[in-house]
């Protein structure tokens, strides 16, 4: 194929490459346009991506650092089951949710697949992958820390055609739609995928017609060897050595925990390897991840230390090796629960964080709320008897850097380019009324430079008959700090009862609630830089008079008296 | 009596204008100047204009004005100290925003800071739900605490922006009536002025911006108006907004975010008042400058609107949102000084980085050494080297080479093949951006005239067109300065839109009915406040709408008449079709309308644009030379050269050729066929 290439001129491979680019934009736009559930449009918990006949992601659009090491491992999931065995013809579509293998995460999380054909030549695929609101399963919302293994949290796909032919197939699409309970949201999350990756398709044969075979095969080759001479020529400047770092997950929602997780990460002149050995074993909870989630997560921190700012392709990752054995937390094996799998994916993109973090000031915060700090508020519309459901991500602060303090109110990094859901839109649609959205002073973050604050958000529930579940992470082990910097605070989700009774909790489910009782979701403030009594007196008053710090902040903790007027 | 528009750019200000004979409604060839801008005391430019094109304010019947004073407030961050006041509970909605962070691996990712810092930000009692019912009027005691405050902290404007103020702005109401007595001499922006969409953050950004740049907004249009007053003006000025339409100078005082585009959106408006004249109502405005590229599509003769705006966002920022209408422009970071360069890797980009006017490219011998996009028109022969800034001697064109060659040796190309690629990935670039507005959005570009203007505009047109397959392009007179003849184009025009979300399966007509009357009735009252109950007003109709569990919205014109459900049922046809042309999805489920976006004219008399006589002459009466032009794949070709404006209506002529004018240069491809129609635009057939 490279002998091939040599015929295309420079400037048509960048004339493609750009189109390739710009494929991937667009596909994204449509599935979040058209979507149904809000963890796709609002929450962009979804990646699109397009890649060549290997498999390898040649062009892709995401709005969540999680997603990318899933889809590449999808398509190489179909090339396996039926590239190779010569099932695989135009206008099939090839559906999958299986945590195990391919590119799966949890069961909510579905990918799709389809084969771009040039006459009867496989020349790439276009895939994308969503997290639909619904997939069945034993609690609302199809989230769940109550499983203890995989066959209670929903429908499971292991790599299955949707489509074959061009002609859907009905009998999957309705034992979907009989066996989740908004079976509009999760077919309508079905329609969007299947669209854009249409288009998708129609766009990369289109550029087939325009420039040939040979040019657009070459335009990708190229494309990948770029990602790795960046990846490369970053990687040669880094600091060598190896770094290590260890911490706690809390608690696996079904009471037990903490449970330790460690990594060393060893930089040499041409590898970046990252290594789980130690790590705990496989928990009876959903916090429990799998390889292919670990691996995503090592890349997000390769490309933070490494190349942030190129387009992603399979390319970058050729330096990059994962190691951990079999049965982790980190890698666990069927039929282990997996439901909120991110818990632990997070915390393993956390401690390679934490050990490289010290060394890589220009590149790294220090710890940030590293939780989607999710709560699930569930109950049914008083006037229609509609079912409803709040689930999703929240923000908290993050770490102080070396010369300047931590973003305040923002999605931990495994989300992204995540919005949260409005306060009007909130009560407009769910039964609570929103009281409170604003920073907290809770201790935590101090330093030379502040952690950021966390945020509270308290709900007073409004109609009856309503359920909460909590998946709060960083509630016993708070976000660390950086050279003298404190920790931050902790995350907790904290239930006031009408009668003025308080029950504090970080990971739960099924606590039913009454019209009038208030939840309250505190998140995390980040961790501080350097020793808090190195921060400017100037900077201190400033945040005392912002309300970011108390009087008794300022004095115990800066040696700051608070000054008259 | 003169007609003038005039543009305040952030290096030029522009004038255009032409004389209008009442008697016989007929108008003399436009006619333009520009000076250059001053930036401590803008309007200063605007009266040098008038004054160096020999004008005389009392001759002027209409004045139209665009302006970047807003933007540049914003952007240089020189606004008022500004304070806010919301809802308890809620003063950091202003700060945590949305919580995105686009730039997803840096992490150390902060979001831009907000406009107000935390200690200017206080909160009262008062409370209003979704459906609109007060639950708890406004603590108007506490206001007075509060301005005691501000007062002391020296604040100079003030926002408010309380939950659900779109679905009844009453407490907002009576927070204006409290603060313009406690305090009369600050202005104050409350959010439902700006908006009367959902989404609290927007909202309240757009508040505080607007209250920000208040100050200074109001000194400059009130030294425009008072200047232009003194010296003989008797009509009153008009000020050109982002929606496309000009408002009176004393409502853009009251909300003067709303003029933050002016410019942008001059010229898309020009486009579509050009594209109505020649009877070819749908187009694709191009305009490229020196820094970008702006593309917006016009359906119909009407630009697409959007309140889905972010001041400085990219690819790394989330921006600031405005939720005021604004034209619908995707913008490029590639214009005429955009510069080329490979990184570590091996690929090109051409842009965002500009060399701007100064020290602008390499040719112009001003010190610039990184190539830019008019370096590579000049090495192919596009731009005269010879000729370049009317420079005495030419530029310095083995300056230019010389770049292109060192950027071409690091991928082993000459410099005129590099010059050649630079010049094709600019145009991708736009070509993309052109696609974002079109094909993306379900529009077939087969069915569109390009409408090309701004320096670069003429120059990269023809090429763009060809590899869209678009037919025709339209490149008009005085190009580059064809943004500020836009302006001479418009209407009075004011934009509500009202947030109230209905299932249209199981909805009241009559409710709907009084939501549409009601906002009728609210565009009526604001023109006769201003004394403008006469003239002609038209009214049109839009919804945004969705599929029951979507959360985006597709924007839907709406027809006019008694809403009853046969109508409600061709809304609904309405939507569909159009969700189906945008996404090819078309879905069987019930359909949401979430905001009714009315539209209200009020139409200034403007003389016709008329087509002039078509003249017999012969084209090479307007040829001053010809001159070699490299066409890459199509070969290098010696072309005739034409002077822009000795070409007369009726001229025909055959690619390859070059036509020059001041500030643009038209170029027409090989095989290429065009002529200038009655309008004195010169027409390009790409034979698509």
């Amino acid at each position: 194929m490279a002998a091939a290439g040599k015929n295309v001129d420079y400037f048509t491979v960048e004339v493609i490459q750009m189109a390739l680019l710009a494929m991937g934009d667009e596909m994204f736009t449509i599935l979040q346009r058209t979507a149904h559930s809000p963890l796709i449009f609002e929450t962009l918990d979804f990646a699109v991506g397009a890649t060549d006949a290997d498999g390898e992601i040649v062009a892709m659009g995401n709005g969540v650092t999680g997603f990318l090491g899933t889809l590449d491992m999808a398509v190489k999931d179909v090339i396996a089951k039926f590239t190779q065995a010569g099932n695989l013809d135009t206008d099939d579509i090839v559906l999958l949710n299986t945590p195990y293998e391919g590119g799966g995460s949890h069961l909510s999380d579905i990918s799709l697949v389809m084969p771009v054909f040039d006459q009867d030549t496989i020349v790439g695929y276009v895939v994308n992958k969503a997290h639909w609101s619904e997939v069945g399963g034993m609690d609302p919302g199809s989230v769940t820390t109550n499983s203890t293994d995989i066959f209670q949290e929903g429908l499971h796909f292991p790599c299955v055609k949707l489509c074959e032919g061009g002609r859907m197939n009905e009998a999957l699409v309705e034992m979907i739609r009989a066996n989740v309970r908004l079976p509009d949201m999760s077919i309508g999350d079905m329609w969007a995928g299947v669209s854009a990756l249409r288009m998708g398709e129609r766009r990369l044969k289109t550029l087939i017609e325009k420039y040939g075979r040979e040019a657009v095969l070459a335009a990708m080759e190229r494309l990948l060897d770029y990602g790795e001479t960046m990846a490369r020529q970053s990687l040669a400047k880094l600091p060598k050595g190896t770094f290590t770092s260890s911490d706690f997950l809390d608690a696996d929602g079904l009471g037990n925990g903490p449970f330790e997780v460690k990594c060393a990460v060893t930089i040499t002149d041409d590898e970046f390897i990252c290594d789980f050995t130690g790590s705990h074993p496989r928990v009876p909870g959903s916090i429990n991840c799998s390889y292919v989630n670990l691996a995503s997560r090592a890349r997000a921190v390769f490309r933070a230390v490494t190349v942030p700012n190129i387009a992603t392709n399979g390319g970058m990752y050729r330096p990059l090796k994962v190691i951990c054995p079999p049965g982790t937390i980190f890698t666990a094996l069927s039929p282990a629960p997996t439901s909120t799998y991110y818990e632990s994916a997070i915390m393993a993109l956390d401690i390679l964080w934490k050990a490289l973090a010290p060394h890589f000031p220009e590149r790294l915060s220090a710890g940030n709320l590293a939780s989607t700090a999710s709560i699930g508020v569930t109950g049914n519309d008083p006037e229609t008897g509609e079912f409803w459901y709040i689930f999703g991500p929240f923000v908290g602060g993050w770490g102080a850097e070396v010369a300047h303090d931590g973003g305040r109110g923002q999605f931990c990094a495994a989300n992204g380019q995540t919005f949260n859901i409005p306060i009007e839109i909130t009560e407009a649609r769910y039964g609570v009324v929103v009281e409170r959205y604003a920073f907290h002073t809770e201790p935590g973050g101090h330093g030379q430079f502040r952690g950021g604050n966390g945020v509270y958000l308290d709900y007073r529930v409004s109609g009856d008959r309503v359920m909460l579940a909590a998946g709060v992470g960083r509630h016993k082990y708070p976000p660390w700090g950086v050279a003298g910097g404190a920790d931050g605070s902790y995350s907790y989700v904290k239930v006031i009862r009408r009668d003025g009774s308080e029950e504090v909790y970080g990971k739960i489910s099924r606590i039913a609630l009454e019209k009038g009782d208030l939840i309250r979701l505190a998140t995390a403030t980040g961790g501080g830089w350097g020793d808090p009594a190195m921060r400017d007196p100037m900077r201190v008053r400033d945040d005392l008079r912002d309300g970011f710090i108390t009087a008794e902040v300022a004095r115990e903790v800066y040696g700051v008296e608070e000054q008259d007027g | 009596m003169i007609r003038v528009a005039t543009d305040i750019g952030g290096t030029f200000t522009d004038i255009v204008y032409y004389e209008h004979d009442e008697v016989t409604d007929t108008v003399s060839q436009v006619a333009s100047w520009k000076c250059d801008t001053v930036p401590e005391d803008l309007t200063s430019g605007v009266m040098t204009a008038i004054d160096g094109v020999g004008l005389s304010p009392s001759e002027i019947e209409f004045f139209a004005h665009g302006t970047t004073v807003v933007i540049n407030t914003i952007a240089e961050r020189k606004g008022a100290k500004a304070g806010l006041i919301t809802t308890t509970g809620f003063r950091d909605v202003l700060e945590i925003a949305r919580g995105n962070r686009p730039d997803l691996f840096n992490f150390r990712f902060r979001k831009p800071p907000p406009f107000v810092p935390r200690y200017l930000r206080r909160e009262v009692e008062e409370r209003t739900n979704h459906q609109g019912e007060v639950v708890c009027p406004l603590d108007a005691d506490a206001l007075s605490e509060l301005v005691a405050f501000f007062q002391g902290e020296g604040v100079e404007a003030l926002a408010v922006s309380f939950l659900h103020a779109y679905a009844n702005p009453a407490n907002e109401v009576a927070a204006l009536e409290a603060l313009g007595r406690l305090w009369p001499e600050v202005p104050v922006v409350a959010s439902h002025q700006t908006t009367r969409e959902w989404r609290e953050y927007e909202r309240t950004n757009t508040a505080v911006l607007s209250a920000y740049v208040s100050p200074v907004a109001d000194r400059y249009l009130s030294t425009l108006e008072s200047r232009l007053r003194a010296d003989g003006m008797n009509r009153p000025p008009y000020i050109m907004q982002s929606n496309g339409g000009v408002t009176t100078v004393g409502d853009a005082r009251r909300n003067p975010i709303a003029i933050l585009e002016s410019g942008p959106a001059s010229g898309v408006l020009g486009a579509a008042a050009l594209a109505q004249a020649i009877g070819r109502p749908d187009v694709i405005a191009l305009d490229i400058g020196g820094t970008t590229a702006k593309c917006s599509l016009i359906e119909g003769g009407k630009p697409a609107i959007t309140t889905d705006y972010h001041v400085e966002a990219n690819r790394e920022n989330p921006g600031y949102p405005v939720k005021t209408p604004v034209i619908d422009i995707v913008e490029i970071g590639t214009g005429g000084g955009s510069i080329a360069w490979i990184d570590e890797g091996g690929r090109l980009f051409v842009g965002p980085r500009s060399a701007g006017a100064n020290p602008g490219p390499v040719v112009y011998g001003r010190g610039g050494v990184e190539p830019t996009v008019t370096d590579a028109h000049v090495l192919t022969g596009r731009i005269d080297g010879g000729n370049v800034l009317g420079r005495e001697g030419g530029g310095d064109v083995e300056a230019a080479r010389r770049a292109y060659a060192e950027l071409g040796a690091t991928v082993g190309v000459t410099a005129e093949e590099m010059a050649h690629g630079v010049l094709r990935i600019a145009d991708v670039n736009m070509e993309n951006a052109l696609k974002l507005v079109s094909i993306n959005r379900g529009h077939d570009p087969r069915e569109f005239a390009l409408v090309a203007y701004g320096g670069g505009g003429p120059l990269h047109g023809a090429t763009l067109a060809t590899a869209l397959n678009v037919p025709e392009v339209i490149i008009p007179a005085n190009a580059a300065v064809f943004s500020a003849w836009g302006m001479l184009q418009t209407d009075l025009r004011r934009d509500y839109i009202q947030t109230g979300t209905a299932r249209l399966d199981d909805a009241d007509p009559s409710r709907l009915e009084g939501a549409i009357e009601a906002l009728e009735a609210e565009a009526r009252d604001g023109f006769s406040a201003e004394g403008m109950d006469g003239g002609r007003h038209v009214v049109e109709r839009a919804a945004d709408m969705r599929y029951r569990g979507q959360e985006h919205t597709v924007k839907v014109s709406l027809p006019g008449g008694p809403v009853d459900e046969p109508a409600i049922a061709g809304w609904i046809e309405r939507f569909r079709d159009a969700h189906d042309r945008l996404y090819r999805i078309r879905l069987d489920v019930p359909v949401e309308l979430v905001n009714f976006h009315l539209t209200a004219y009020r139409i200034i008399a403007k003389p016709p644009i008329v087509a002039r006589a078509i003249e017999t002459a012969p084209v090479e009466d307007a040829r001053i030379g010809r001159r070699r032009v490299d066409f890459g794949e199509a070969g290098m070709h010696e072309v005739p050269v034409y002077e822009r404006s000795r070409l007369r209506p009726g001229m025909e002529l055959e690619g390859p050729a070059i036509a020059e004018e001041r500030g643009a240069v038209v170029l027409v491809w090989p095989g290429q066929r065009a002529e200038i129609d009655g309008f004195d635009n010169f027409i390009i057939r790409t034979g698509e």
